[in-house]
This record gives C-alpha cells, sequence and structure tokens, in this order.
C-alpha cells in the first residue's frame, strides 16, 4: 500500500459518491468513510514503514506531464509529507463521522469533501511547484461549495471572502512561482531545481515575500487572517475541520517547502517581519477570541493565534523552530478539528445556538457530559497544556525562538496566557454555566452517537499520543527536514 | 511499579468515565477504595527500601532522544514522604467527600487524575514530565473548584488558573532557556553541572550574543523560575488568588489544594530550584528570605483580620509554608555550615509532609462544623462547642495546637528544625519570624476561644457529636500528627539521606 | 499556378463552400414547395460539411509547396483551420431561440462562409489575402449578428458592422503602409526589410494601424464597445462564432505579423528596462483590457454582457503572451486561446439552455439549476472554473503556462521581465472568480424553479463536449500545448525575445 493510495482513494471515492444513483445516495456517507480510512491507513503504513526503516529510500512517483512547460508529475513521500498524509486521513475520518447524519443532497457533500482531501494530499504529496500549485488550488471551488450550500451564519458572505482570499492569495503565489521559473531559466518546475538556481538578492528582496505572502494569507497570517474565522463560522463542520484543520496547514506547508528554501536569501531579510507578524497574529487572534459570543468565532480566532505559532517557528528558521512549526501543524490540525467538531455539530445539532449567552440555559455540562468532558480536554491541548500535541509544538517553537529572536518570547508569554484565558472563558460560558435556582430546568439532550464518539476519541487519542509520545513524530518531522531543500534555511 | 503507582488512580478515574450509569455513592465509594491502591503501593516501597544511589524505584522513556529529553520518574526517600502525603491525603479527601454526600462520577474521577499527577510531580526527575504532571494540575483543580465550589467559585477558580497559568508558563521559559543554553533540562544533570559550576559558563558561551554575563543570564532564568514556584507556594505578593480559591472551594477540595497543590511549589523549591541555581539562590536569597518572613507575617496578620474559619485557616496555611521557603533560603545562605543546614532543610520537608496532614486535620474539621451549622463558618457563629461537641473540639484543638508547634504534636519538629537551621545561618529573619509564630498563636488561641468556648451559640444546642464514621475518618490522620510528633524518627530516616546528598550539591 | 495542388490545399475551404452551396439550394428548394425549411435539415447539412471539412484536413494534410504565395502551409494553419471548424460545428449545434431565425438557409450558409473566410485567415501570409479573408468573415459575422428581427439585434449588427468598418480601414491603411515601406507583400518578406531598417517611421505606424484593427477582432479594450451588444443581442450561435473562432483567428494573425513579420522590431516592456517597440503598446493594451474587462464585467446581471466583459479580459491574457515576443509565449497564449474558447462556446451553450427556460439570461435565470439539470450545472461549473483558471481545468494551465512562459521569455539574466503586467494579470484573474461565481453561487446555492425540460441532443453535445474536452485538456495539457507550441516554433524558427 503505497502512499499514493491517498490521492487515487479520495479522487476515485469523489467520483464514486457523485456517480451514485440517487436511490443510494445514503451510501455515499460508507463509500467516504472507506475512502478516508483507506486514505489514512496508506498514510499509516506509509509513517510506519519510515520509522521501521528511517534509511530506505523514500516512495517516489516521477513521470513526464507537460514537456514544453517543464512539469513534471513528481510525488514523493518524505516523512513529514506522510506525517501530513496522516493527519489529514484522520481529519478526514473525523469529518465524516462528525457528519454522518447529515441528510442534505449527500452525495456532492461528500464529494466536494473527498475532493479538498484529494487536493490536500496532493500538496503535501508533490515535488513539482506546478503540480503542488495544481492540488492547492483544486481545493477552492469545493472549499466554497461547502461553505456556500451547506453552511450556517452568513454563509455566502463568508463563503465569497474566504474564496476571494483563497484565490487572491493563489495569485500572488502565481506571480511568485512564475517569477521564479522564468529566472531559473524557465525549464522547469521542480522544487529542486528551483530551489538550487541562483537568483540575485534584490530579485529575491522582492519575490519572496510574494510567493511567502500568498502562501501565508491561507496560513491565516495577521493582518490577512480575516477570512478564517467568518469562513469557519460559517462552514459546515465537516468543512470547518477540514479548513482549520488541514487546509491552513497548505499554506504553512507551502512557506516551508516552497516559499523558503526557493528564496533562502529573501527569507532571511524578510524573517524578521514574518515574525513580527506572527507575533501579532497570536496576540490578535488570542485577544479577539476574548471577547466573542459565539463559540465557533472563539475557536476561529485560536485557529488564527495557533498559526501565528506556526509562522513564528518558521521565522526562527533553526532546527527547532521548523521541528515546532511543523508539529504545531500537526496539533494544531488535530484540536482544530475537534473543537470544530464538538462545537459544530455535537452541540449546535442539538442546541441550534452556538452563542455563548444562549448556551447558559442548556446547562452542557449536566445535559450533555460527554460533550463537556471532550471540549474540556480539547481545549486543555488547545491551551496547549503539557500532555497533549500542542505543548511539544509550542516549547519547540519557543526554543527555536530563544535561538533566533529571544525578545519576541515576552509578547509570546502573554500570548500563551491569554490564550488561557479566552479558552477558559469560551469553556466555563459554553459547558459550565453559573446556573441560579430561579433558572429554568434545562431541557434534555440527546446522548452523543457512536460516529461522534469515535471520531472524539480518535483526535483525542492522537493529541495524546503526540503530548506523551512525541518520538515517533519527530523522527518523521526530522527526516523531512533532512531534505536538500531546507539546508539553506537552516543556519 | 513506579509506573503502576502514578498511573494507577488514572485507571480508577479511567474506569469511572467508563462505568455508565454508575450512582453518586456508588463511584464515591469505588473511588475511596481505588484509592486505597496507591497507598498500598507506597507502603511497598517504603518497606523495599532505597539501593545505594538513593532511588526506591525508577522508570523513564525517550521522549525527545535528541535533546536528551525523557519521561524520568524516580522515587527517593524525600519523593517517597510526599508520595505517602499524597496517597494518603487522597484517600482522606475522598472519604469525607463521600461522608459529606459531595461524590459524584466525574467528581471522584478528577480527584483521582489530580492524585496521578501529585505523584508525577513528586517523582519526576526531569522538567518536562515534572512540568507536564504540574500542569495537568490545573484542569481537575480548576473544575473541582469551579464546578462544586460555593457562588463566587467561577471567579476564584478563574484567578486560580490564569495566574498558575502564567506562573507555569515562565517556568517553562526558564527551563527551555537551560535547555537551548546548556542542552538538558534533565535535573540530576543540572544539578551536577551547577555544582561544578559549568552552568553559568555553558549559558554565557551558549547566549554570547546577547553580551549578558552567565551570572545574569542564570538569574534570569532563576527568577523565571521561581515565579512559576512563587505563585504555586504562595510566597507574598503572589498569593493573591490563594484566599478566594480556598474559601470557594468545597471543604474537601480545600484540602486537596493547601494539603498537596502547595506542596508541589514547596517541593520544587526545595528539590529543583535549589540544587539547579545554587550560586543565583545565594544572590537572592536575602530577597526571598524577606519575601519568606513577609509572607509569615502577613499570612498570620491576615488571618488575625479574618471573620471566615475557612479564610483564618487559607491564611495560616500561607503563614506556615511561609517557613518553608525561610528555611530554603536560608540554607544557601549558609557558607558551609553543614548542620544548620541540614536541620533546615529536613525542617522544610518534614514542615511540608505535617502541614498537609495537620491541615487536613483542621479544615475537616470546619467541614464538620459546616455541614452542622448548614454552611456558616464565620468566627462569631459558633461558641462554647467544647461542651456540646467535646470529641469534636477535642481533636481539632489537638489539630490547632500541632498547627501551633506544639512540642509534642508533630508540627513542633518541623518548625523547630527549621528555627533550629534558620537562627544559624539568617538569624535576624528567623527572629523576625518568631514574630510570625507569636501571631499564629493569637488567632489560633483566639479561633479556639470564640467557637469552642464562651456561651454556647445559638442554635447548636441539639448538635450531635462525631458520629462513628466521622471518628474513624479522625483516627488516622490525629495518629499521624501524634506519632511523628513523638517519633520524629519514623519520618526524618527517609529524608537523612536524601537531605545530605541534596547539601552536596551545594557546596561551594 | 498549379490548380490541382491548389484545390487539394484548400481542400476543406471548398468543401465548406460547396456545403454552402448545397445549405442555399436545398432552403430554396424547400421553400419554393411553400414552406420554411426545416431547421434540423439545414443544420444537418451543415454539421456535415463540417465534419467533412474537418476530416479532409486530418485525410488529406496538405503537402508541399504552397501553390500560391497567397497560401501558407505551415503546421498552425492547419492546426488552426482544425480549430475554428470544431469550434465552429460546436456553435451550429447552438439551438436558436424560438424565432430568431426565420431563414436556417441564409443563415446556416452565411456561417459556413464566416468558418471558410476564418479558415483562410488563418492559412495566409500575404497581406492583401489576408485582408480579403478576414474581411469575408467579418462580413459574414456582421449579418450573422445581426438575423432575427429584433431591435437589440439589429442595434448590434450595426454598432458591430460601424466599428468593423472602421477597423477594416484601419487594418487596410497598415496594411499599405507596410507594403509601401518593404515593397513586399508577405510578412517574411516584411521581416527581411525589417531587419534592414527597423525602427522605419513607416513600418511602425502601419504596425500599430494593423494593431488597432486586430484590436477590434479581438475586442481589447479600448476597441471592444460593440462586444456587449453583439453578445447579449446576437443568436447564440454567431455568439458562439465571434467569442471562439473569431478570436482565436485574430490571434493567430496577430502571432503571423509580430513573430514572423515584426519580430526584429519588439522593443521590451520590462519594468524599468523599456526598450521602445511594439510590444509597449501591446502591454498597455493588455493592461487596459485587464483591467476594463473585469471591472466592468463585475458590474454586470446579464450573463451574455459577463460574458463579453470577460473576453474582454481574456484578450488582454492573450496579449500578454505577446508582449513576450517570443514563441513559447505565443505558444502558452495560442494554447488559451482554443482553452478560453471552448469555456466560452460551452457557457454560452448553458446560457441558451438557461434562457429557454427562464426566458432571459439574467444571473437570478441560473438559480436552482442544480436541481433542474445537475449536468448541466456540473458542466457550467467546469467552464466558469476553466474561465477563472481554476485546477484541474484547461484554463488553469493555459493562463499559469501563459504568465510563466511570457515571464520566462523576457527575464534575462538577472534582470526581470514583464512582472508588473503578469502580476497585473494574476491579480486581475483571481478578482475575475468573483462574478463567475456570482453566477455559479445562483446555478448551486440559491434555490430556484426546479421543474425542467430537456435539450436536445445536438446542445447537449454542445455543453458536453467543450466540458470534457476542458477537463481532458486539464489533465493532459501536452495534448493541445504540444502541437502548438511546435507549430510556434517551425513558424518562427524557434525564435526567442532578441534581447
Amino acid at each position: 500500500m503505497t502512499p499514493a493510495w491517498t490521492l487515487l482513494s479520495a479522487f476515485a471515492g469523489a467520483l464514486l459518491v457523485l456517480l451514485l444513483p440517487a436511490r443510494s445516495a445514503a451510501l455515499s456517507r460508507v463509500i467516504a468513510l472507506a475512502a478516508a480510512t483507506i486514505g489514512a491507513l496508506a498514510a499509516g503504513a506509509g509513517c510506519l514503514a519510515k520509522l521501521a526503516h528511517p534509511d530506505a529510500a523514500p516512495w517516489s512517483f516521477d513521470r513526464d506531464w507537460i514537456p514544453s512547460l517543464g512539469a513534471r508529475l513528481h510525488l514523493q513521500a518524505d516523512g513529514l509529507s506522510l506525517a501530513l498524509l496522516l493527519l489529514t486521513g484522520l481529519v478526514a475520518i473525523a469529518g465524516i463521522l462528525f457528519s454522518w447524519n447529515i441528510d442534505k443532497r449527500q452525495r456532492a457533500f461528500f464529494s466536494l469533501f473527498l475532493t479538498i482531501i484529494g487536493g490536500v494530499y496532493g500538496v503535501f504529496l508533490s515535488r513539482d511547484a506546478f503540480l503542488l500549485f495544481v492540488c492547492y488550488e483544486v481545493v477552492i471551488l469545493p472549499k466554497y461549495l461547502l461553505i456556500a450550500i451547506w453552511g450556517s451564519t452568513r454563509k455566502e458572505y463568508g463563503a465569497m471572502k474566504l474564496t476571494m482570499y483563497s484565490i487572491g492569495a493563489s495569485a500572488l503565489i502565481l506571480v511568485g512561482l512564475a517569477a521564479a521559473y522564468a529566472a531559473a531559466g524557465g525549464t522547469s518546475f521542480d522544487l529542486q531545481h528551483l530551489a538550487a538556481a541562483d537568483y540575485s538578492p534584490g530579485f529575491q528582496a522582492w519575490a519572496f515575500p510574494v510567493l511567502f505572502l500568498g502562501f501565508a494569507v491561507l496560513a491565516g497570517v495577521w493582518p490577512f487572517h480575516t477570512w478564517a474565522p467568518t469562513g469557519h463560522v460559517a462552514a459546515p463542520t465537516a468543512a470547518s475541520m477540514l479548513l482549520a484543520g488541514v487546509v491552513m496547514k497548505l499554506g504553512a506547508f507551502g512557506a516551508l517547502c516552497v516559499a523558503m528554501p526557493i528564496f533562502p536569501e529573501g527569507f532571511a531579510q524578510w524573517r524578521g517581519v514574518i515574525a513580527g507578524l506572527a507575533v501579532m497574529g497570536v496576540l490578535y487572534g488570542a485577544f479577539t477570541a476574548l471577547s466573542q459570543k459565539d463559540l465557533k468565532f472563539v475557536i476561529g480566532y485560536s485557529s488564527v493565534s495557533h498559526m501565528g505559532f506556526v509562522l513564528l517557528g518558521l521565522a526562527a528558521a533553526t532546527h527547532w523552530g521548523l521541528r515546532g512549526a511543523a508539529l504545531q501543524m500537526i496539533s494544531h490540525g488535530v484540536i482544530a478539528g475537534l473543537l470544530f467538531g464538538i462545537a459544530g455539530r455535537v452541540v449546535y445539532a442539538r442546541t441550534h445556538t452556538r452563542d455563548l449567552a444562549e448556551l447558559r440555559s442548556f446547562d452542557l455540562w449536566r445535559t450533555l457530559p460527554g460533550a463537556a468532558v471532550a471540549f474540556t480536554l480539547a481545549t486543555a491541548a488547545s491551551m496547549g497544556l503539557p500532555g497533549f500535541s500542542g505543548f511539544v509544538a509550542e516549547i519547540s517553537v519557543a526554543i527555536g525562538l530563544w535561538e533566533s529572536f529571544p525578545l519576541l518570547l515576552i509578547p509570546l508569554i502573554l500570548g500563551i496566557v491569554i490564550t488561557g484565558a479566552f479558552s477558559l472563558r469560551a469553556l466555563q460560558k459554553a459547558f459550565f454555566p453559573v446556573r441560579g435556582e430561579t433558572d429554568a430546568k434545562p431541557p434534555k439532550l440527546p446522548p452523543l452517537t457512536w460516529p461522534e464518539l469515535t471520531a472524539i476519541v480518535l483526535l483525542l487519542a492522537v493529541s495524546l499520543a503526540i503530548g506523551i509520545y512525541p518520538k515517533p513524530w519527530l523522527v518523521l518531522i526530522d527526516d523531512g527536514l533532512a531534505s536538500p531543500l531546507f539546508q539553506s534555511i537552516l543556519p | 511499579m513506579l509506573l503502576t503507582l502514578i498511573l494507577a488512580p488514572l485507571a480508577g478515574a479511567a474506569l469511572l468515565a467508563a462505568w455508565r450509569g454508575a450512582g453518586d455513592r456508588a463511584a464515591g465509594r469505588f473511588a475511596a477504595w481505588w484509592s486505597l491502591i496507591p497507598i498500598v503501593l507506597v507502603a511497598l516501597l517504603g518497606f523495599r527500601g532505597a539501593n545505594p544511589g538513593g532511588a526506591m524505584a525508577a522508570w523513564s522513556l525517550d521522549w525527545i532522544p535528541d535533546a536528551g529529553i525523557a519521561l524520568t520518574f524516580v522515587v527517593d526517600g524525600t519523593s517517597w514522604l510526599f508520595l505517602l502525603l499524597t496517597s494518603l491525603v487522597t484517600t482522606f479527601v475522598l472519604a469525607i467527600s463521600l461522608q459529606k454526600g459531595l461524590t459524584s462520577r466525574s467528581y471522584a474521577a478528577l480527584i483521582l487524575v489530580m492524585e496521578t499527577m501529585l505523584l508525577g510531580v513528586f517523582t519526576a526527575r526531569h522538567f518536562i514530565p515534572f512540568f507536564l504532571c504540574w500542569e495537568m494540575t490545573l484542569i481537575p483543580a480548576y473544575l473541582l473548584i469551579r464546578l462544586w465550589g460555593g457562588p463566587n467559585a467561577p471567579r476564584a477558580a478563574r484567578r486560580f488558573f490564569i495566574v498558575t497559568l502564567g506562573g507555569g508558563v515562565c517556568m517553562l521559559l526558564g527551563f527551555l532557556a537551560l535547555q537551548i543554553g546548556v542542552g538538558t533540562m534533565d535535573f540530576g544533570q543540572l544539578a551536577e553541572m551547577a555544582s561544578k559550576g559549568d552552568l553559568t559558563k555553558t549559558l554565557a558561551t551558549a547566549f554570547a550574543g546577547t553580551a549578558l554575563t552567565g551570572p545574569t543570564l542564570l538569574l534570569f532564568v532563576a527568577i523565571a523560575v521561581l515565579l512559576g514556584l512563587a505563585v504555586k507556594i504562595p510566597i507574598v505578593p503572589f498569593h493573591a488568588w490563594l484566599p478566594d480559591a480556598y474559601a470557594e472551594a468545597p471543604t474537601p477540595i480545600t484540602i486537596l489544594l493547601t494539603g498537596l497543590l502547595s506542596k508541589m511549589g514547596v517541593y520544587g523549591l526545595l528539590r529543583v530550584f535549589l540544587p539547579i541555581f545554587p550560586e543565583t539562590f545565594a544572590v537572592l536569597a536575602p530577597w526571598l528570605a524577606a519575601l519568606a518572613v513577609a509572607t509569615v507575617l502577613l499570612g498570620a496578620l491576615a488571618a488575625l483580620a479574618q471573620k471566615d474559619l475557612k479564610r483564618i485557616l487559607a491564611y495560616s496555611s500561607v503563614n506556615h509554608l511561609g517557613y518553608c521557603v525561610l528555611a530554603a533560603a536560608a540554607v544557601v545562605a549558609s557558607q558551609g555550615d553543614r548542620e544548620s543546614a541540614s536541620s533546615a532543610i529536613s525542617g522544610a520537608f518534614l514542615q511540608a509532609f505535617n502541614h498537609g496532614i495537620i491541615a487536613s486535620a483542621m479544615f475537616f474539621g470546619i467541614a464538620i462544623l459546616e455541614s452542622r451549622s448548614g454552611g456558616r463558618r464565620g468566627l462569631d457563629d459558633f461558641g462554647g462547642l467544647r461542651a456540646r461537641v467535646p470529641v469534636l473540639c477535642g481533636l481539632m484543638g489537638l489539630a490547632i495546637f500541632a498547627s501551633l508547634g506544639l512540642p509534642g504534636l508533630s508540627g513542633f519538629i518541623g518548625e523547630f528544625l527549621v528555627f533550629n537551621g534558620t537562627f544559624g545561618l539568617l538569624p535576624w529573619a528567623a527572629a523576625v519570624s518568631v514574630l510570625g509564630l507569636l501571631f499564629t498563636a493569637v488567632f489560633l488561641l483566639r479561633l479556639i476561644r470564640k467557637v469552642f468556648h464562651g456561651p454556647l451559640g445559638e442554635g447548636l444546642s441539639t448538635w450531635p457529636d462525631l458520629s462513628t464514621a466521622e471518628r474513624w475518618l479522625f483516627a488516622p490522620v490525629i495518629a499521624l500528627i501524634v506519632i511523628p510528633g513523638l517519633w520524629p524518627q519514623v519520618l526524618l530516616r527517609f529524608l537523612n539521606a536524601d537531605t545530605l546528598r541534596l547539601l552536596d550539591f551545594l557546596k561551594p | 499556378m498549379n490548380y490541382s495542388a491548389l484545390f487539394q490545399q484548400l481542400l476543406p475551404e471548398v468543401i465548406l463552400v460547396v456545403t454552402a452551396l448545397a445549405v442555399l439550394a436545398t432552403a430554396l428548394a424547400i421553400e419554393g414547395r411553400g414552406k420554411p425549411a426545416p431547421l434540423s435539415v439545414i443544420s444537418s447539412i451543415t454539421c456535415l460539411g463540417l465534419l467533412l471539412a474537418g476530416a479532409s484536413l486530418i485525410l488529406f494534410p496538405a503537402t508541399g509547396e504552397a501553390a500560391t504565395p497567397m497560401i501558407a502551409l505551415d503546421p498552425l494553419a492547419r492546426l488552426f483551420k482544425g480549430v475554428v471548424i470544431a469550434l465552429g460545428l460546436l456553435a451550429v449545434l447552438l439551438p436558436p431561440a424560438k424565432d430568431e431565425i426565420r431563414q436556417p438557409g441564409e443563415f446556416h450558409a452565411l456561417l459556413l462562409f464566416a468558418i471558410t473566410g476564418l479558415c483562410l485567415t488563418v492559412g495566409t501570409n500575404h497581406l492583401l489575402f489576408l485582408f480579403v479573408a478576414l474581411e469575408l468573415a467579418s462580413l459574414s459575422l456582421y449579418l450573422l449578428a445581426g438575423f432575427p428581427r429584433t431591435a437589440r439585434a439589429s442595434e448590434a449588427s450595426l454598432k458591430y458592422f460601424l466599428f468593423g468598418g472602421v477597423s477594416a480601414a484601419f487594418l487596410l491603411f497598415g496594411l499599405s503602409l507596410i507594403y509601401g515601406f518593404s515593397r513586399a507583400a508577405t510578412l517574411p518578406e516584411v521581416a527581411t526589410a525589417l531587419a534592414a531598417d527597423p525602427t522605419s517611421p513607416l513600418a511602425i505606424a502601419g504596425l500599430a494601424m494593423v494593431l488597432a484593427g486586430l484590436g477590434f477582432k479581438l475586442a481589447a479594450a479600448p476597441f471592444h464597445y460593440w462586444a456587449p451588444d453583439v453578445y447579449q443581442g446576437a443568436p447564440a450561435t454567431s455568439v458562439a462564432l465571434v467569442a471562439a473562432a473569431s478570436k482565436a483567428v485574430g490571434l493567430v494573425v496577430l502571432v503571423r505579423f509580430l513573430l514572423v513579420g515584426f519580430h526584429a522590431s519588439g522593443g521590451s516592456a520590462a519594468w524599468g528596462g523599456i526598450v521602445s517597440g511594439w510590444s509597449v503598446w501591446l502591454s498597455i493594451l493588455a493592461a487596459g483590457s485587464i483591467l476594463f474587462g473585469n471591472l466592468l464585467a463585475l458590474a454586470q446581471t446579464s450573463v451574455r454582457r459577463l460574458l463579453a466583459y470577460s473576453a474582454v479580459a481574456n484578450t488582454g491574457y492573450l496579449l500578454v503572451g505577446l508582449c513576450a515576443n517570443g514563441a513559447a509565449a505565443a505558444g502558452a497564449a495560442l494554447f488559451y486561446v482554443v482553452v478560453y474558447g471552448l469555456a466560452t462556446l460551452g457557457a454560452l451553450a448553458v446560457t441558451a439552455a438557461v434562457e429557454r427556460e427562464a426566458g432571459d439570461d439574467s444571473v437570478a435565470s441560473f438559480a436552482g439549476l442544480v436541481h433542474r439539470s445537475p449536468l448541466q450545472a456540473l458542466a457550467l461549473l467546469v467552464f466558469m472554473a476553466s474561465l477563472a483558471g481554476i485546477p484541474p481545468l484547461a484554463g488553469f494551465v493555459g493562463k499559469f503556462a501563459l504568465f510563466s512562459q511570457a515571464l520566462a521569455e523576457t527575464t534575462v539574466g538577472t534582470v526581470s521581465g514583464i512582472t508588473w503586467l503578469v502580476a497585473l494579470a494574476a491579480v486581475m484573474s483571481a478578482v475575475s472568480l468573483y462574478y463567475y461565481l456570482q453566477v455559479l453561487k445562483q446555478a448551486f446555492v440559491t434555490d430556484g424553479e426546479t421543474a425542467a425540460t430537456g435539450i436536445g441532443i445536438g446542445h447537449a453535445l454542445a455543453i458536453g463536449v467543450p466540458a470534457v474536452a476542458l477537463v481532458v485538456l486539464g489533465l493532459f495539457p501536452s495534448l493541445l500545448l504540444e502541437p502548438v507550441s511546435t507549430a510556434v516554433f517551425v513558424l518562427s524558427d524557434g525564435r526567442v525575445n532578441p534581447l
């Protein structure tokens, strides 16, 4: 089972679901789940194989595609790719489980969902900038449709905003990539080739920020983050999970594997600015989350804050920093998926509100204890408490930062504390409300269903597994970071 | 065995979580019985004794190998004492919760989770597992205060959480600096390096770019770490969260907070901070001593001004833990007076242990008063109880006198050793602190006078004395107050070897 | 002159003309019996003729020396004759609105003449013949645009004709200036003359006029004013021909002029490295078209007008490719024009289907299309996404190849090329997604009429074939990109930007 199965299963699943006759629409979720599971298993098998034989050559696939352009179908699965593939697979499974009882236009829903997954797999596997960009853009329209059709809370606005930000950022990427391609001789889009080319410092000084910003917008860099909260809130649960959990990671992945290796000198000139923006993102996201009224908005802004850590890790540009950034990508993927899943599906489907003040009357702690426990643990993970994945990632980033920008640690402490504060505020308002004797008795809510429970346990287990025993994940990430691509960035 | 010990309570919590439809009482009873397992395991460890290196049991797992980070847990004599305290107090808390009808599935599970984390903190020999367990106590503690506490509990819980989290982050960053600077966060290795004076040198080389000298860098790191500890103990002026949290938490949880959580700070200060930052600590010592004295005095004075019994005892806890800080400050100022230093250190550990037991007893007494009076616990709400409920008053009185440091009871040994050591090392601080002892006596005696003596308060004439169950609950605690008071060696023998080893690190 | 060779080399055109005559004859024969000729019969004959012409192109490729200097037998000519015929075939399949075409015979004959003209246009390097061929196509198109007897169609036709007339005058004047300068009638000879005197004001003035004339054909701003009215008022078939085939042909002519004739006086539009030459003018035209087209499209509520402004914007992208003055970028532009033609034709076909249901082409009429006909909606998604440049559709590959090759051709060493233009094009292309999405939003998100009447098989083919082609070309762009690139390389002797 090669890593190619991730791509194949997702796209084949999407096509299969689309072709289902209307009367067997109910089958679509089963097919989707099967496709996602195959993808996750393929990624997991790849990870295990990598751990068992760390020195074996990575799986790769390299064929001519568009010779006149020099674009190739070049896929390769190193440790970093595999870890991210596994994350995608897991979030996909959880997303499908959380959408188990969706009833509106099921086939289209799961087909679009799997298309996004396939695009994400493609980005993580690509070693050709053109192919990477193709996969990167494939997800744009499915994202729009998922949000605009199945969303809630100003869905059309949120969907349009998100899409326009994405496509605008893509335009920057296009310009940056085309410039790099042209300057490198106009013969190949291979990442290694582009990274090995010799660009003048003056060229890198403008080309790098263009390319980097293009990717960073999707990673939610401040001040271009505003699409993220509105989009995530408007999206249906599975899409929010996917958007925050995985699609934002595409931006970070692109910044790490495309923008930085191609223009190392440009990066060196701009990394201070990037670090500053990232810290702003951490702080701004946290402070804004502190005053939100909608539970999903809290999570949306917390994503901005957490993605700030990823960018900080990238800006630090030491082994620890990059490692931390990669780990934070994985960690935030799981945690954001979990938070959105609980807030958007488990709670909202039962209470039909996400307003923190209105949730008070449901006394969720007593009426839906399972969700409360799960959300508490997820909140703890999101705060970066040790024992969960976020902690390992954040200390790695902090070490990286200490090596590069020690002074930035001071605002970072503030950021972490505010993160604790807003997480706690949302947690207590939503799940542990203060109730007087006079309050009406809360309505009875149906307990967690099996698919929901499975999804919650799956994601929590991953976060805990990383938090308690991060070694294998670090081995995988280090394998990716050992690639010659990154040698020009690392000190 | 060590892993089993640490994880046993967590397993209990998991069982509780999985046990759908368990009744509140059944869950509480299960948890209380389950919590005996750690006690048995701790006792077994105690009988097995230590190997020549001082370790009674150890367990380790590579975490991030290339950074030398491992989840290392080791039990030595000192740890063992804290393990004993943890397992005993947890069982006690679960038992009195059950008796008060407070328990439910989640409540008991949270307490068990907290126990696992405490056991971890007291055995961790590397910063990462230490911090992991340290921070993981936060969520259970927060929820316990918030969900089962009084009317202002949400605010108190939130404040507790945020302040402690902030402290934790500071401590984390301090240690990360060490990881980057000297390449390890292992307590043993760091202490080793510190005792050879390598720590400052390596740190200075690693951060040559900052143009700061090694000692200055180390000072920053030490202050960051100290902040985290100071919040937890707490040392004045970081104590603002404490009275609210203690007063608003349900009484069994207050016992947990004061009996165990505050000990994390003391343990960290003596076992972690002291050996790693001896030189820096020496610089900080006068300031820390001053803060300790302030903690002792202000704790006592604030207690004098309180009307609420729980708040009085809360401030009294601040006051008592101040002695431990004082001892620590004194030790680093020692300049080679080994005898005084060893006395001070042993005293501080003992004081921590004894305070845990004594505070449990006193708060239990208050819990009983509270439940009989329907929730009132003002200083003036009672009176003349001695005649009405003599056994309760007798046992509470015993605990209060132990807290006062009456010779023959356990509180005395700790305070005696602390003062014995401190007078030899920091006479001025010791002298001022004695004033604290005096104030303590005043407010505790006032408590006895107002509550136990005088005319019988309104509505108290129908009070029954202690029930059999309550007596049985009091019995082991009182035993642990009396026996070490008469025979201190029973505890000190576990400390001696470790104390000497600790002092070896401090040798200039 | 060897007439048999000429006949063989112009076989497709001959077939088309014969078919046109056959169509007229059939129509006359049927109408002579007092009833109007049925559309189905007439269009079947037209299709058959187009298929035969296409088959002759494949089966009997023109070989050997050109029988007359008026025609060129390069691969580019052959390829684009095929493209024109294919697009024409798809355009014929579009059904007219009710009572739009009262005389199908005349309509289809004109259609075939227009296609003949377009085929001849792509296959010549001769200045005079070029003009004649182009005018044959144009005159037919003016009539095709005004065929329905409605005020709107008449207005469209009149505007088209007036603008077209002026542009023809420009073109002719320009051609005569060039002839006057070079004393040569074919483009290679012009190139030779130009090599001796690259900055001749006469030649430059001539080229400027030619550019203005062709700018009209391509609907480049500011020569685009006819486009929205024609797109809105003319029958779907005529619009498809104007939008897809005529634009492709205009681009081929431009490529021939610029790469074969005036390659030497290209200059450079690179930021900070401007060298005077036609690429500077072209870059201004491109930038203007991109800005105008996209910004005005944002405000449209009629899908046909929206497609018209999108056509202006897309012309801008095509000109970006030509600005580079190199074969690779021109090849990418030619690839893109085909892909663009397919997408626009398909979008017009879906619009025609919606018009039949809802009566007009407003964006709101598309509401609930996915419930009426999921397949049409899916096809619309493909067309709009391809126009917006979303992968894995051919429009994406086209734009990407166009922009990156344009940059690559103009980048010399460390001096970056027309980055400003590429950046503008990329950003405005992102903006374009907004208006395409407005249509898609109606089709997929908004609820609307759900009852549906089916569409005919021809119409379904006109929707389905471009959709499939866009997906296939998106996944395997080499199928078209390689032959086009090769053709341009052969045409221009593999010339790269002379800078």
